[in-house]
C-alpha cells in the first residue's frame, strides 16, 4: 500500500547518469547566456563566434540539449537510469508543452504553408494538443523530457539548415508595419528553449517525481530572483557609466577653487568644485549645471515633510491610541490606502485645480510642496500605524496602572517605541516622492533652463506685509525646477538643448545620475535604518 | 559532570537513601547503567551520543537510547529539558531550525540518518510526527488525509487521471476510512468528509493529524504532548488511541503530564534539566523505584 | 490601545448614538476651561479652512486664532488638546480624499456635458467619450474620446502584469520560503531598491536606449511601443507585487507548513498546496494592487509614447505606441485650456475611479481572508 515503488532510505550514487542531466542544464544555461548577449547586441548573427557562424553554433548548440533531454528520458524509461518518476507528468507540465506547440504548429500553418489564420488556428490546436497528449500520456519520465526535448531539437535544425538565418524577416502585414526580424527572433526563441529544456533537464537531474519538480521549480525561482537582482545591478551601473563624465566635467580640486560660504561668521572657499552641481544654465558659465533644480528638490522634500509628518503621525496616533475600531476607523483606513494608491498624476490635477489657483494662480513652490505632501501623507499614516500597533499593551498597561494620563503615555511611552519604524516609514516615503515628476509638472515647474541666480532663496525670502495675510515669502510664490521636472524638460527639449548646453546627451544622463544618487540614497538611508533598528531590537 | 556526582555520593553517604551501586563502580558507570535498557525484541530507533546546540546552548547532551519497536515509549522531564528537541532528531525536523547543529548518531532499523544522500522524504515517510497544537490544513478532512499519499504519488485523483480514467478514487476512499477508524474519528466524521477540517473540536482535530500521520503508513509515531492542547475527554481518547496504535506501530511520546506517562507508556525515559537523560527504564520500574535520586525527586514532585 | 467594543446599536443609527455619546463623554471628562480652549481651536480651524476655500485674504485671521489656542492648550492643557488635535488631523486625511474627488469631478463636468450620446431619446452625459474613437482638440469636430488612451492604458496594463504577476510571486516565493538568511539580506534590499528607482529615470533609458532598439528589432516606423512600456511600468510594479505578496506568505504559520513536511513532502510540494494557496488572498490582493500601479503609471508611458491619440492597426499591434490615460495629461496640460483641459480632468476621473475600485476591491479581499483563517492568521 505504501507507494508503488518503495524508495531508499539512504540513495544510491548514481554520478554517471547525474552528469548527464547536470550537462544539459549547462548546455542551457551556456544557452540562455548567448542568447541575452545576442539580444543586447553585445554577438550578432553576422559575425562568427569561435570561427562558427552564430546562428549554426546556436543552433547545434540547441540540437545538443534536446537530444540530452530527450536521451535522459528514454534511458530512464528504459532502466538504464535510476529515477523516481510518477506515474504521469501532470497538468502543468502538459499545458507548458502544448503552448509552444501550438505557437509553432499555427506558425507553420499560416506562414510558410500559407494557410493563413483560419489553418494556422487548426493546426496550431493540432499540433498543440498533440504534444498536450505526448506529454500526459505517458510515464513522467518520457512525457516530461521527449515533447518539450523535442522543441529545441527542431528549432536547432532550422538554425542548422538555414531555414532562419540572419537575412530572415516576417512582415506582419499590419496597417501600421511591424515584422519580425531575425535579430530579434533568433535569439528570443533560443533563451525560450533554453529556459524550457533547462527546466526539464532540472527535473531530468532530480530523478522526476517530487523530487525532481522541486529542482525543476527552485532553479527557475532562483534564476528569476537572480536576474532581477542583475537587472536592478546593470540598470544602475548604465546610468552611473553614462552619467558620470556629465558630472564631472570641469571639476577641479585645490584651495580657493569651490564657492565662498559662511558658517560662524567664517568665510572660506570650498576646496573642491563640481560645475554640474554648483551652477545654473546661463551664457557666460563655463559649464552649466543644475543647482537650481538641486535646491528645488530639496526645499519641496522638507516643504512636503514638514506638512505630511506631523499631520500624518497625528492621524495615527488618534487612529491606534484613542478611536475605538468600528465604522469610523475602518473608513479612514480604506481612505488611506485608496489614498496611497492613487496615481501621481492624480495628484497634480488635484494641486492644479486646488492650489494653484489660491496661490496666486500662478505655479509655485509652495503648491508643489503641499502637492507632495498629499503624496506622503497616506504613507506616514499607514507606517506610523503599524509602528505603534506594534508597541505591545503591555507598556500601556504598565503606564496606566502608574495612573499615567493616555496623553502622557503615549508621549512618554508609545511614541518613543514606535520612532524607529516611523523614521523608517518617512525616509523611505521621502525617497518616493523626491523622484516624482507628475505631481511637480502641474503644480510647480517652470523653465527648462533656470539661470543660477533664480535659485530658490526660501529663508531669506520671508518678509511682513501690511496687508493680509501679514506674512508672505515670493520665493515660495515661485514657479522653480525639481531635479525630476529637469530631466523630463531636458528630455522633451530634445534636439534644441544643443544651443545652450555643450553635450546635450551627456547633461542628460549626468541629470539623470544625480536624480538616482538622491533618491538612492534616501532609500539606503532608510533600509539601513530600519536594519539598525532591528538588530537593536534583537540585541535587547 | 563526575564532580558533581561526587559530591552526591559524599552527601549520599551522609542521608539513609542509598543510591544503587555495585561495589568498585563509578558513578559515571552507574549512570551508564541507568540509562541502557535491556528489552525484548528488536529496536526500531537507536540514538548513540547524540549532540544538539542551538548555537552556544547545549540542548542535548549526549544521549544513547534504544527505542523498542512496536510499543509505547515515554519521554518525560520538567520544561524546558530538551525532550521535544531530542523527538525532532529523529525525524530530522531540526534541520528546518537554522541555528542547531547536530552531532552523534540516530539509527532507523539500523540505517543512520544523519549521513549524506539521506532522503528526507522517504524518512518522513516512516517516522511521522504528531505536533502539540493541532494543525489540520485549512482543507477539506477527506483532503488532510489523502494529503500524504496524493503527495508522495501513491494515489493520484488528480484532473488529468480522471480524464484518462485511471484515477484511484477507490482507493483513496478506503484509504481514507482506514486512517480515521484507526484514529478513532470515523464514527464521528464519516458523514462530512468533505466540510473544513477547521471546523472540527480540538479534540477531533488532533484526532484527524493521527489520522493524516497514518495514512502515509509509518513504522514510527512521534508525539509531542499531544493531549496538552486539549480537555480531559479528549485526552483520554486519545491515550486509549496511542495504546491501540502500539500494536501495530513504535510510539515515542513525550509528555509533561507524569500521570499519563505512567497509564500508556511501556518504557518511560526522564530527561533533566540541559538535556540530559538520566535514566530510562520499564515504566513501573521508574516510577515505583527508580534509580536515580533526581528522578526520583522529579518524580515526587519535589521539583519540576 | 484602543479597545473593541461591541456594536450595542446596528447599523448608522446605533454609531451615530455611540458617536455622540462619545463626545458627551469627553465633555463632562474634560474640566471647563480646557474645553473651552479646545473648542475655540476646533472652530478656528473650521473658519481657517473655509477661508481657505474660499480664496479669502483673511484667512490668516482665524488661523492664526488657532495657533494661539492650540499653544495655550499644549501649555496648559496638553491631554484633550492633543485628543482633539488628533482628530481633526484623522479628519484632514478623510478630507483631502474627499477634495480630491470633488474638485477632479468639478473640473471635469463641462467636458462630460459637452460629451454626451443619446441613447433611445435619453441623453447621456459622458457617453460619447467612451462610443466614439477620436480625438481630435483641434480641427472641426472637436471630440475628446477616450477610447483610444483607455486602450493604450488596457495594453500597457496587460502587459505589464504578464510580467509583474508571476516574476514577482515568484521572487516573493523566494524572499519567503526558499532563500537562505544572507541571501535574503541582499536579494530584499534589492527588490526595494528596484521600487525606488524614479519612473522618469525609467522613462529616460526607455526612451534613449530600449525604444530605438525596438525600432530596429521589429522594422517600425517612428519609436514608441505599448509592448515595451508594458515591459518597463511591469518592472516598475514588480516590487509592489513582491513585498505585499511576500508579506502575506510570511503570515502563513509554520505550524501548518511543519505539519506538511512532518509527512514526508518535499519544500516545493508544502509550497504550492500549503503555504500559496493558505496566503492567496494576500497575493491576489499583491497582483491588484501591483495593477493599480501599472494603471497609474506616468511619466515613463509619457516619455516613451509617441503621444497621438488613436487605435493603433490592428487593434493588438503592440509595436506601436500612441497614448495612455496617464501620458495624456502629462503630455498635454501645458497648451490645454478650457474643454481640453476639462478633458484631462475627466481621464483622471477615469484613472481615479479605477485605481480605488481596485483598491478597495483588494482591501477587501484581504478583509475577507482574515475572516475565513479565523481571525488570527
Amino acid at each position: 500500500m505504501a507507494g508503488a515503488t518503495q524508495s531508499q532510505l539512504v540513495e544510491q550514487e548514481t554520478s554517471g547518469t547525474d552528469a548527464v542531466a547536470a550537462a544539459a542544464v549547462g548546455v542551457s544555461a551556456i544557452l540562455f547566456v548567448l542568447s541575452i548577449l545576442a539580444l543586447f547586441e553585445r554577438i550578432t548573427l553576422t559575425d562568427p563566434i569561435a570561427g562558427l557562424p552564430t546562428v549554426t553554433l546556436l543552433g547545434g548548440l540547441l540540437v545538443v540539449l534536446g537530444g540530452t533531454v530527450m536521451g535522459f528520458g528514454v534511458g530512464s524509461r528504459l532502466g538504464y537510469v535510476e529515477t523516481d518518476p510518477s506515474t504521469s507528468a501532470g497538468l502543468i507540465a502538459s499545458f507548458a508543452a502544448a503552448v509552444p506547440w501550438f505557437v509553432v504548429g499555427g506558425g507553420v500553418a499560416s506562414e510558410t504553408l500559407g494557410l493563413g489564420a483560419a489553418g494556422g488556428l487548426v493546426a496550431g490546436l493540432l499540433t498543440g494538443g498533440l504534444a498536450f497528449v505526448a506529454t500526459a500520456l505517458p510515464r513522467e519520465d518520457l512525457g516530461s523530457t521527449v515533447p518539450i526535448g523535442a522543441l529545441p531539437v527542431l528549432t536547432g535544425l532550422v538554425f542548422l539548415t538555414g531555414t532562419i538565418g540572419p537575412g530572415w524577416i516576417w512582415n506582419l502585414g499590419w496597417e501600421q508595419p511591424a515584422s519580425f526580424t531575425a535579430e530579434f527572433v533568433v535569439p528570443t526563441v533560443t533563451l525560450f528553449n533554453a529556459l524550457f529544456a533547462g527546466w526539464a533537464a532540472a527535473k531530468a537531474y532530480g530523478g522526476f517525481g517530487a523530487r525532481g519538480r522541486h529542482m525543476g521549480a527552485y532553479t527557475l525561482v532562483y534564476l528569476n530572483a537572480l536576474s532581477i537582482v542583475a537587472f536592478l545591478f546593470i540598470l544602475v551601473a548604465f546610468v552611473v557609466v553614462q552619467g558620470i563624465p556629465g558630472v564631472l566635467t570641469g571639476v577641479q580640486v585645490g584651495a580657493g577653487v569651490g564657492p565662498e560660504s559662511t558658517i560662524f561668521g567664517l568665510t572660506f572657499s570650498w576646496p573642491i568644485s563640481v560645475p554640474f552641481v554648483m551652477n545654473g544654465v546661463a551664457l557666460l558659465n563655463d559649464y552649466q549645471g543644475v543647482l537650481p533644480a538641486i535646491v528645488g528638490t530639496f526645499w519641496l522634500v522638507v516643504g512636503a515633510v514638514l506638512f505630511a509628518v506631523p499631520l500624518g503621525v497625528g492621524a495615527a496616533i488618534f487612529l491606534t491610541e484613542y478611536a475605538e475600531r468600528g465604522r469610523f476607523t475602518q473608513i479612514v483606513e480604506i481612505a488611506t490606502n485608496g489614498l496611497w494608491s492613487t496615481p501621481s498624476i492624480v495628484f497634480g490635477l488635484f494641486g492644479f485645480a486646488f492650489l494653484v489657483p489660491r496661490f496666486g494662480n500662478q505655479k509655485s513652490l509652495l503648491a508643489g510642496m503641499l502637492t507632495l505632501g498629499f503624496m506622503l501623507l497616506p504613507l506616514v499614516v499607514i507606517t506610523s500605524r503599524e509602528a505603534m500597533i506594534a508597541v505591545p499593551d503591555e507598556y500601556r498597561d504598565a503606564s496606566a496602572a502608574l495612573g499615567v494620563s493616555r496623553w502622557q503615555t503615549i508621549r512618554s511611552v508609545v511614541l518613543p517605541a514606535a520612532l524607529p519604524g516611523v523614521v523608517t516609514g518617512v525616509i523611505l516615503g521621502v525617497g518616493r516622492i523626491a523622484g516624482e515628476t507628475a505631481p511637480i509638472l502641474l503644480t510647480m515647474a517652470g523653465g527648462t533652463f533656470v539661470p543660477g541666480g533664480q535659485t530658490v532663496d526660501v529663508v531669506g525670502g520671508f518678509q511682513f506685509t501690511a496687508t493680509p495675510p501679514f506674512v508672505a515669502n515670493p520665493e515660495l510664490l515661485q514657479a522653480t525646477s525639481a531635479l525630476p521636472y529637469q530631466l523630463f524638460a531636458l528630455i522633451t527639449a530634445g534636439v534644441g538643448l544643443g544651443q545652450n548646453v555643450a553635450d546635450p546627451d551627456g547633461f542628460r544622463w549626468a541629470t539623470a545620475l544625480v536624480l538616482l544618487i538622491v533618491v538612492l540614497s534616501f532609500y539606503a538611508i532608510g533600509i539601513g535604518t530600519r536594519y539598525y533598528f532591528r538588530r537593536q531590537l534583537r540585541h535587547e | 559532570m563526575s564532580e558533581t556526582t561526587q559530591t552526591q555520593t559524599q552527601t549520599a553517604d551522609d542521608t539513609d537513601q542509598p543510591l544503587t551501586t555495585v561495589s568498585g563502580e563509578t558513578e559515571e558507570q552507574t549512570q551508564q547503567e541507568w540509562v541502557e535498557y535491556d528489552f525484548q525484541g528488536e529496536a526500531k530507533l537507536v540514538s548513540e551520543d547524540l549532540d544538539v546546540y542551538y548555537g552556544d546552548d547545549h540542548a542535548i547532551k549526549s544521549v544513547s537510547m534504544e527505542i523498542p519497536e512496536k510499543s509505547v515509549t515515554a519521554l518525560i522531564g520538567p520544561s524546558g529539558c530538551g525532550k521535544s528537541t531530542y523527538l525532532r532528531c529523529l525525524n530530522r525536523m531540526n534541520d528546518r531550525i537554522k541555528a542547531a547543529r547536530i552531532e552523534g548518531s540516530v539509527k532507523l532499523d539500523g540505517q543512520e540518518i544523519y549521513q549524506d544522500g539521506v532522503n528526507l522524504v522517504e524518512l518522513r515517510k516512516r517516522v511521522g510526527m504528531v505536533f502539540q497544537s493541532p494543525n489540520p490544513f485549512p482543507k477539506s478532512i477527506r483532503d488532510n488525509i489523502a494529503y500524504g499519499p496524493r503527495k508522495h504519488g501513491d494515489i493520484d485523483t488528480g484532473l488529468l487521471a480522471r480524464l484518462l480514467g485511471r484515477d484511484d478514487t477507490d482507493e483513496e476512499e478506503a484509504l481514507v476510512e482506514r486512517a480515521l477508524k484507526q484514529a478513532a474519528l470515523w464514527e464521528e466524521v464519516h458523514d462530512r468528509l468533505d466540510d473544513n477540517a477547521l471546523g472540527l473540536s480540538g479534540g477531533q482535530q488532533q484526532r484527524l493529524c493521527i489520522a493524516r500521520c497514518l495514512s502515509v503508513d509509518p513504522e514510527v509515531i512521534l508525539m509531542d504532548e499531544p493531549a496538552s492542547a486539549l480537555d480531559p475527554i479528549a485526552t483520554s481518547k486519545i491515550e486509549d488511541l496511542i495504546h491501540e496504535l502500539a500494536k501495530e506501530y513504535t510510539v515515542v511520546i513525550v509528555t509533561h503530564n507524569m500521570q499519563q506517562a505512567a497509564r500508556i507508556s511501556d518504557q518511560t525515559a526522564v530527561f533533566l534539566t540541559g538535556g540530559e537523560l538520566v535514566e530510562y527504564d520499564d515504566t513501573d520500574k521508574i516510577f515505583e523505584n527508580p534509580e536515580s535520586q533526581r528522578v526520583e525527586d522529579y518524580i515526587s514532585g519535589k521539583f519540576g | 490601545m484602543a479597545s473593541v467594543t461591541e456594536s450595542e446599536g446596528t447599523g448608522l443609527g446605533g454609531a451615530t448614538r455611540r458617536q455622540i455619546q462619545r463626545v458627551r463623554d469627553f465633555a463632562d471628562d474634560t474640566e471647563p476651561a480646557a474645553l473651552v480652549t479646545v473648542t475655540v481651536m476646533a472652530i478656528a480651524l473650521l473658519a481657517a479652512f473655509v477661508g481657505f476655500l474660499l480664496v479669502s485674504s483673511l484667512t490668516i485671521v482665524p488661523f492664526a486664532v488657532f495657533l494661539l489656542a492650540a499653544g495655550y492648550g499644549w501649555l496648559r492643557h496638553q491631554g484633550p488638546t492633543a485628543q482633539v488635535l488628533t482628530l481633526t488631523m484623522t479628519v484632514s486625511t478623510l478630507l483631502i480624499l474627499g477634495l480630491i474627488i470633488v474638485f477632479i469631478f468639478i473640473e471635469a463636468v463641462p467636458v462630460i456635458r459637452y460629451e454626451s450620446a443619446t441613447v433611445f431619446g435619453v441623453s447621456v452625459p459622458g457617453l460619447r467619450m467612451f462610443i466614439e474613437t477620436r480625438w481630435d482638440a483641434v480641427s472641426d469636430p472637436v471630440r475628446y474620446s477616450m477610447v483610444p488612451m483607455i486602450h493604450g492604458t488596457l495594453l500597457v496594463t496587460v502587459i505589464a502584469t504578464a510580467v509583474a504577476a508571476p516574476l514577482g510571486v515568484a521572487a516573493a516565493l523566494f524572499l519567503s520560503e526558499i532563500a537562505p538568511a544572507t541571501v535574503r539580506e541582499l536579494v530584499k534590499p534589492g527588490v526595494e531598491i528596484l521600487a525606488g528607482i524614479p519612473s522618469i529615470v525609467y522613462g529616460f533609458i526607455g526612451f534613449t536606449v530600449l525604444a530605438p532598439w525596438a525600432s530596429d528589432q521589429f522594422d517600425l516606423t517612428g519609436q514608441g511601443t505599448y509592448l515595451f512600456v508594458g515591459v518597463v511600468v511591469g518592472l516598475m510594479a514588480l516590487p509592489t507585487v513582491v513585498s505585499v505578496a511576500e508579506d502575506a506568505l510570511s503570515s502563513v504559520p509554520e505550524s501548518m507548513k511543519s505539519g506538511s513536511l512532518a509527512m514526508g513532502t518535499t519544500d516545493w510540494q508544502t509550497m504550492t498546496s500549503i503555504t500559496l494557496p493558505a496566503a492567496f488572498s494576500g497575493v491576489s490582493a499583491a497582483v491588484l494592487l501591483g495593477v493599480g500601479r501599472a494603471i497609474g503609471e506616468t511619466m515613463a508611458a509619457t516619455v516613451m509614447l509617441r503621444g497621438v491619440p488613436r487605435l493603433t492597426d490592428p487593434l493588438v499591434n503592440v509595436f506601436y505606441g500612441q497614448e495612455t490615460l496617464t501620458s495624456l495629461i502629462a503630455r498635454n496640460y501645458g497648451e490645454a485650456d478650457g474643454l481640453q483641459m476639462d478633458a484631462l480632468f475627466a481621464a483622471g476621473v477615469i484613472l481615479f475611479i479605477t485605481v480605488l475600485v481596485i483598491s478597495i476591491g483588494s482591501q477587501y479581499i484581504e478583509w475577507r481572508m482574515r475572516r475565513t483563517l479565523g481571525g488570527e492568521v
